[in-house]
């Protein structure tokens, strides 16, 4: 178990880090997020001693940090640090040796299991072929491996990684991941990452940082929320669920929630209502424009597990839904007839029509109420699933005035 | 693994020793006079050997007397010597690259040769002359001192900070010679003298000193394996178990050691420091446990001859001219080589 209780740490007379408690079980691996500043490779640095700690500690298995002779604490805990230059041009083979140091005593000499320690180290970083190579030859993503070759080779039992993946390929970096996450319950690790999507896919627990303390501290489904991303990033994003791995996705909305009004232009009058009839990924980009433009924005009918019915739940759009690849009863369509009615607008965006979906049509075309704006962007189009019945419903929607629009910037000022 | 480097390194150092030997046989027969090889071996072996053990006078038992004197009273002293404070000097300028990782270092970088020049001409301009190597000891050691004292800040001396001190403190030191120079008066050529380097007047009693560069550099070959990893920079030796302060602090103060031993017995020479561990990295690479023998040895050969050219063709000018005068050349052509290749 390695723990800081109430770690302070900085350069100077200033703290950079403060009050920091973090408490990683055996085996466990916890990402530490938080924007450029936030403390993060401070934290790191206090954690594996290169900087001493002000107020508070840091332990593990119940041992002060500094209670740990450098070799034993070498043996116990690897870092792979942000960036390595080499000097002097040892080979890749001589740099992962040196991952043995803190096994050797003064006048040991490498044993056949060093060398099959290290020779394993670089298989598995995919890095044996490089042996005899000077390692000021070779690319930086493939010394940031030798370098976590060495540090595998150390055999530690703790594991503090700062950036470690950030410049390599994305292969590499699920293969390094990948990984450091396959030395299983026997090693502890605790890495930093930039990228919040590997964090939330390889972590256990994540840490959110920001300005030099700890602003949450759970599952990734319970730190990357849009809240603590607007919050401590200042970016609105969307979080799906992986659809593989079921952790969550960042996706990070065009601008920052601030600016975004800004940039489509004069905004809407705020709070204009408007209902959205779309599908299949149709609708959302306008939910996420019209929304923050300042939009009060309704949608559907929508079906279960599409798309835009995920973005629609993750903005926190009312909506109406139904199971998938069933039809629209009569329920539901007054439901829609309300909610249309209720809407100062209604948009149909180009989308396949179906049986399934042509209902929603239908009230768009029923009403006189609401005034309707078809959105047809570049590329975008009506494709007809209903054997001919959309032609009409089209046809009886545009005589009742509705025009169509094929830019977001157009709509949005043709709403004002 | 790497067999094929290790065996390389082993022809190597057969060649190096070889060269040593051969250097040191042929320098003790060049000179001004040239001695022949086989007036060096006694012509009766076991009564010389028996003479020398009883502490009598074993002159008589070699071919030449002349030769005899010329050969164990004169040359070899200085020829040891020479070999001696090239070998220290080359393990002081490799300890120091690869603590600074920088090939550009050399044993004087933190201050010694400012010190230890300062320290000299404080006791010629003073004392006549009097206690010379010891003050020029004093003043490259206590240089160092006064770097790492001053580098340091909560019992940490960053690699940078070092550096920069030692410089800063190499420019003060300097001003204090110039000033010592500008106020030596008659003693003036004296001070120039000493400070391009030179082996005029040594004899046996300062062969006897530079064995303590011998156990200087014993010490920095017993720490090659942290240096290698000291010289991937100061955290990653932190990360592999290095215990990077009390390190720091021997390498600084055996180099100064050995180096202080050096500048006493023959003054500030250049050049040696900086380059033999250059080339030598070069040839064996950049491990110190192979490094530093094959520096040192390089290095005392290079010095020893030198010194053999200087007083056998050149009327005994300071070394310290024959070093760079050989050496800047040579490390201008070797960087174009490698910068080819």
């Amino acid at each position: 178990m390695m723990r800081t209780d109430h770690l302070s740490a900085g350069y100077g007379t200033e703290d950079i880090i403060r009050g920091i408690c973090l408490d990683a079980a055996e085996g466990e691996f916890i990402g530490i997020i938080g924007p450029n500043g936030s403390g993060k490779t401070t934290l790191i640095k206090a954690m594996s001693r290169v900087l001493a700690t002000r107020k508070g500690a840091v332990t593990i298995e119940g041992r002060l940090l500094d209670d740990y002779d450098p070799k034993e604490l070498a043996r116990t805990l690897g870092v792979v640090p942000q960036e390595t230059s080499v000097g002097f041009s040892y080979t890749v083979g001589d740099i992962v040796m040196m991952g043995r140091f803190p096994h050797h005593t003064r006048f040991t000499r490498e044993s056949p299991e060093d060398y099959r320690v290290v020779e394993e180290a670089m298989a598995v970083t995919g890095i044996g072929h490089l042996a005899a190579r000077p390692v000021t030859e070779i690319s930086g993503g493939e010394r940031q491996r030798v370098i976590i070759a060495r540090t595998l080779a150390q055999q530690p039992r703790f594991l503090l990684l700062d950036e470690a993946t950030a410049h390599l390929d994305i292969n590499h970096q699920v293969e390094i991941l990948s990984i450091i996450r396959g030395l299983g319950s026997g090693v502890t690790k605790i890495g930093v990452f930039h990228d919040l999507n590997l964090a939330s896919a390889y972590c256990d627990r994540i840490l959110l940082m920001a300005g030099g303390e700890v602003r949450a501290m759970g599952t990734p489904e319970e730190v990357l929320t849009r809240e603590n991303l607007r919050e401590h990033y200042g970016i609105d994003a969307l979080i799906q669920t992986h659809p593989v791995t079921g952790r969550p996705i960042v996706l990070p909305l065009e601008g920052t929630a601030h600016r975004s009004s800004s940039s489509t232009g004069s905004p809407p009058a705020p709070s204009t209502r408007v209902h959205l009839v779309c599908g299949g990924g149709s609708g959302s980009g306008l939910m996420y424009r019209l929304t923050a433009a300042g939009c009060e924005v309704t949608a559907g009918i929508l079906c279960d597990g599409d798309s835009d019915t995920c973005t629609a739940a993750a903005l926190g759009i009312e909506f109406l839904c139904i199971p998938p690849f069933s039809p629209i009863g009569p329920e539901e369509t007054a439901a829609l007839k309300e909610m249309v009615a209720a809407a100062d607008v209604a948009i149909l965006t180009a989308m396949p029509i179906g049986p399934g979906n042509l209902a929603n049509l239908e009230v768009l075309c029923d009403q006189e109420t609401t005034p309707v704006i078809i959105y047809m962007p570049e590329g975008g189009q009506f494709t007809d699933y209903t054997g001919g019945k959309l032609d009409a419903v089209l046809k009886c929607i545009e005589e009742k005035g509705a025009g169509r629009i094929s830019r977001v910037e157009d709509l949005l000022s043709s709403l004002k | 693994m790497l067999t094929g480097a290790k065996r390389r390194n082993g022809a190597v150092a057969l060649v190096l020793v070889g060269a040593m030997l051969l250097s040191l046989v042929l320098s003790l027969s060049i000179g001004p006079s040239t001695v022949p090889i086989s007036s060096f071996v006694p012509s009766d072996l076991f009564g010389a050997l028996a003479a020398f053990l009883s502490g009598e006078d074993v002159a008589p038992f070699f071919p030449d007397e002349t030769a005899y004197l010329i050969v164990y009273s004169v040359r070899m002293p200085r020829v040891l010597a020479a070999l001696l404070v090239g070998a220290g000097l080359a393990a002081a300028g490799t300890a120091m690259q690869g603590l600074f990782r920088n090939s550009m270092a050399d044993p004087y970088i933190i201050g010694t040769s400012s010190g230890a020049a300062m320290g000299a001409a404080v006791a010629i301009v003073f004392l006549g002359g009097m206690f010379l190597p010891v003050f020029a000891f004093v003043g490259a050691a206590g240089a160092t001192f006064l770097v790492y004292a001053l580098a340091t800040r909560n019992g940490r001396a960053p690699v940078e900070t070092l550096l920069l001190t030692g410089v800063a403190l190499s420019m003060f030191f300097s001003s204090i010679l110039s000033f010592l120079m500008y106020s030596a008066g008659k003693s003036l050529h004296q001070i120039i003298y000493w400070m391009m380097g030179g082996f005029w007047t040594v004899g046996w009693d300062d062969v006897a000193l530079s064995i303590l560069i011998i156990a200087g550099c014993v010490i920095l070959i017993v720490y090659a394996k942290d240096l290698n990893i000291l010289s991937l920079g100061e955290e990653d030796a932190v990360h592999l178990g290095v215990n990077v302060e009390t390190f720091k602090r021997i390498l600084l103060f055996v180099s100064s050691f050995i180096t202080g031993i050096a500048v006493a017995i023959a003054g500030s020479i250049g050049f040696i420091g900086l380059i033999t561990p250059h080339v030598m990295r070069l040839v064996v690479g950049p491990d110190h446990r192979m490094l530093f023998p094959a520096a040192m040895v390089a290095g005392g050969i290079f010095l020893l001859w030198a010194d053999t050219v200087t007083r056998t063709f050149l009327g005994d000018m300071p070394v310290g001219v024959i070093t760079a005068f050989v050496g800047a050349p040579f490390f201008v052509f070797l960087l174009r080589r490698r910068s080819r290749a």
